[in-house]
C-alpha cells in the first residue's frame, strides 16, 4: 500500500515538474525601439536569436531607418539595423560548416540569400536556380472588353515558350496551348518564396508557401537538388507558411506549417510523409524548437508550445476572438495578448519571442519559469 | 516594385493587368460584409480575392470558394446561402468597400486585387440570425457587420475557421403585433384620406 502511495506520490511530482517546465511568464514591453520610434515598424517577417542571444527581426517598413534586419541585445534594447533586404519574410540563424549565418526568403525578390551576422551576402540562389516546373507556371487571363475588372480564364501551366507574339503553355495533360498576346491578356504566378532552413547536413530547404506550397532542397552551395510539396498528394499542401527542420529527432525531420489546412505535419527529409502533428490550429505560421519543445505562432490569435510527442503543454497569449490582420493599432493591443503572431523564436535559455504581422510592429516575450 | 519584380507580366502593349500575384496575406479571408437593413432584410456579400490570396489562384478557385462559403444556422441545420436567396456576382477592386478598415492589406504591400463579391438578401425570418462554417472549410471567414440604420456605429468583425459558429446577430426584426399595427394604421389613415378626397371631390362637383 506504501508502495502504491510512493509510486502515485513520484507520478504526481514527474508530473508537476514536467508543467513546471513549460510555464511561462509575460515580459510586458520588452523590445525597445529604435530611438525616436514609438514602434519597430512594420511587420511581417521572423524573429531569431543567434549563439550570443541578439535578437534579429525582420522589418518591411517604408521608412528606411527601420527597414531591413533589426538587431536587438539580450535586453531588449536596439542596436542597429542591417542593410538587409526589407522583405526577409522568413529567415533562420544556423551554424553550418564556416559559421554562423542568416538564411533567409526574400519574399520580393524570389530568392534565397546567406549573410553573416553583419548583413554581408555571402550566397545567393536566385529564381533562375529554381526548376522551371514550378517557377514558370502561370495562369493566363484576359480582360473583358466591356468590363475590365472582369477576368475570363484562360489556362494555366508551365510556360514554355514566349515570343512578342504569343505565349506557350505546357498544360497539366501534357499537351501545349499556344495564346496570342492580344490586349487584355495577362498572366500571374511564379514563386513567392516565404521561408527557408538548414538540415544537418547543410541542404537549404526552401517553401514556396505564398506560391502553390512546394519545398525545394538546394545544396549548401546552392544547388538544386529536389523538389516535393504542392498542392497534390501526397501532401496536398495549402499555403504552407514556414518549413522547419526539426531536429529534435535523429534524423531530423522538415516540419510544415500547413496554414491553409490548419495543420503541421513532419516529412522525413527527403518529403515523405511520416504525419500529421495537429489539425484544427489557428493557421500555424512559425515554429522554433528548444530542447524537446517545440513553439509555435498561429497567425488566428494564439501561441502554443509542444512537446516531442505533438502534445500541446502550453497556450500564451491567446487571443479571446480570432485574428488575422496587420491593422490593430497600438492604442488596442492588449498587454500579454497576441493580435496576429507571424513569426517565433526560443532564445537560447527557452524563453519566447514572437513577432506579428502588424503594420506599427510588435514583439512580445514570455519567460520561461524555472 | 517589390510586388513588379515577382510576377510575370505577358500582357502585350496597353493591356490591362491582370489578377496579380499577393506578397502576403492581406485577403487571406472571404470577407463576409453583413448589411442589416429594415424590416429583418438581411444583405450578405462574400468577396474572394484571387489577386492576393495564397489559397485562391484563380477566377475558377474564387467561385468555387463562393459556391457555399458559410451556411446559416437554422435550429439545427445549416442552411446554404443559395436556399435563402439567388446570388448576384460581381467582379471589382474595390477592396476597402469589402472589407473593414483595419484588415486592410498594409501599404507596404499594396497589392493589385482582382475580387469577386457574391450578394445574397433575404428576409429573416427570426429576430435573430447565426451563421456557421462547416467542418472542413479552406477558407476562412471574416464576417462584419455594418448597420445601415446607424452607420455611425463602428462595424464588428468576427473571424470564423472551420467548425466556428458566430455570435448571434439581431436583425431590425418588427414583432407581429407591431406589423398588425403599422398594418392598421396604415388601412385607417388610407381610407380616412379616400373618405377625405371622396368627400371634396363630390363637393367641387356639386359647387360646379
Amino acid at each position: 500500500m506504501s508502495n502504491r502511495i510512493l509510486s502515485l506520490l513520484s507520478v504526481m511530482a514527474i508530473a508537476s515538474s514536467a508543467a513546471a517546465e513549460v510555464a511561462y511568464e509575460f515580459v510586458p514591453n520588452f523590445i525597445q525601439p529604435p530611438a525616436g520610434k514609438e514602434t519597430i515598424g512594420d511587420g511581417h517577417g521572423e524573429i531569431a536569436v543567434d549563439s550570443a542571444g541578439n535578437i534579429y527581426v525582420s522589418v518591411q517598413d517604408k521608412d528606411p531607418a527601420l527597414a531591413g534586419l533589426q538587431v536587438y541585445g539580450k535586453d531588449g534594447k536596439f542596436i542597429k539595423t542591417l542593410p538587409l533586404p526589407a522583405s526577409l519574410h522568413g529567415f533562420v540563424i544556423r551554424k553550418y560548416g564556416d559559421g554562423e549565418h542568416i538564411y533567409a526568403a526574400v519574399l520580393g525578390e524570389q530568392k534565397v540569400i546567406k549573410a553573416n551576422l553583419d548583413g554581408s551576402i555571402v550566397m545567393e540562389i536566385p529564381t533562375s536556380a529554381f526548376p522551371a516546373e514550378q517557377r514558370d507556371y502561370v495562369s493566363v487571363s484576359k480582360s473583358d472588353e466591356t468590363d475590365p475588372k472582369k477576368k475570363i480564364a484562360i489556362a494555366s501551366g508551365v510556360r514554355i515558350a514566349d515570343s512578342k507574339e504569343e505565349l506557350t503553355l505546357k498544360l497539366a495533360d501534357g499537351s501545349e496551348k499556344k495564346i496570342k498576346k492580344e490586349k487584355g491578356v495577362a498572366a500571374a504566378g511564379g514563386l513567392k518564396l516565404t521561408n527557408c532552413d538548414v538540415a544537418p547536413n547543410g541542404d537549404i530547404y526552401v517553401v514556396d508557401g505564398y506560391g502553390r506550397s512546394f519545398i525545394f532542397v538546394f545544396s549548401s552551395e546552392g544547388k538544386f537538388k529536389q523538389v516535393f510539396g504542392g498542392p497534390d498528394k501526397p501532401l496536398a499542401l495549402a499555403n504552407a507558411h514556414k518549413i522547419f527542420i526539426d531536429r529534435r529527432f535523429e534524423p531530423a525531420r522538415v516540419m510544415i506549417c500547413d496554414r491553409g489546412h490548419k495543420r503541421m505535419l513532419h516529412t522525413q527529409l527527403d518529403g515523405t510523409f511520416i504525419g500529421e502533428i495537429a489539425t484544427e490550429m489557428r493557421n500555424p505560421s512559425s515554429a522554433s524548437f528548444h530542447g524537446n519543445l517545440m513553439c509555435v505562432a498561429e497567425i488566428a490569435g494564439n501561441v502554443s508550445v509542444w512537446d516531442k510527442d505533438n502534445k500541446r503543454v502550453a497556450d500564451l497569449g491567446t487571443s479571446p476572438q480570432m485574428t488575422n490582420t496587420p491593422g490593430i493599432a497600438p492604442k488596442d493591443w492588449q498587454q500579454g495578448i497576441v493580435t496576429s503572431p507571424h513569426g517565433i523564436t526560443f532564445d537560447n535559455d527557452g524563453n519566447i519571442l514572437e513577432t506579428e504581422w502588424n503594420k506599427w510592429g510588435r514583439v512580445l516575450r514570455w519567460n520561461v519559469k524555472k | 516594385m517589390r510586388i513588379a519584380r515577382s510576377i510575370l507580366i505577358l500582357a502585350a502593349g496597353g493591356a490591362v493587368l491582370a489578377p496579380l500575384c499577393a506578397l502576403a496575406h492581406g485577403a487571406e479571408f472571404l470577407s463576409t460584409k453583413l448589411t442589416l437593413l429594415p424590416d429583418a432584410e438581411v444583405l450578405l456579400e462574400i468577396t474572394a480575392d484571387y489577386g492576393g490570396n495564397p489559397l485562391i489562384a484563380d477566377e475558377s478557385t474564387a467561385r468555387e470558394a463562393l459556391s457555399d462559403p458559410v451556411r446559416l444556422k437554422r435550429h439545427e441545420t445549416l442552411v446554404p446561402l443559395a436556399e435563402l436567396a439567388a446570388v448576384n456576382i460581381t467582379q471589382h477592386d474595390n477592396w476597402a468597400e469589402f472589407a473593414p478598415a483595419s484588415y486592410l492589406p498594409s501599404d507596404t504591400e499594396a497589392q493589385p486585387h482582382a475580387l469577386i463579391t457574391a450578394a445574397w438578401r433575404w428576409r429573416s425570418e427570426t429576430p435573430e440570425i447565426v451563421f456557421e462554417m462547416p467542418k472542413g472549410k479552406l477558407h476562412d471567414v471574416l464576417l462584419w457587420t455594418r448597420d445601415q440604420t446607424n452607420l455611425d456605429v463602428s462595424p464588428k468583425w468576427m473571424l470564423l475557421l472551420a467548425g466556428d459558429r458566430s455570435k448571434a446577430i439581431p436583425v431590425h426584426w418588427t414583432p407581429w403585433w407591431q406589423r398588425w399595427q403599422t398594418l392598421m394604421v396604415s388601412s385607417v389613415l388610407i381610407l380616412t384620406l379616400c373618405y377625405y378626397v371622396s368627400q371634396n371631390f363630390t363637393l367641387r362637383h356639386r359647387t360646379l
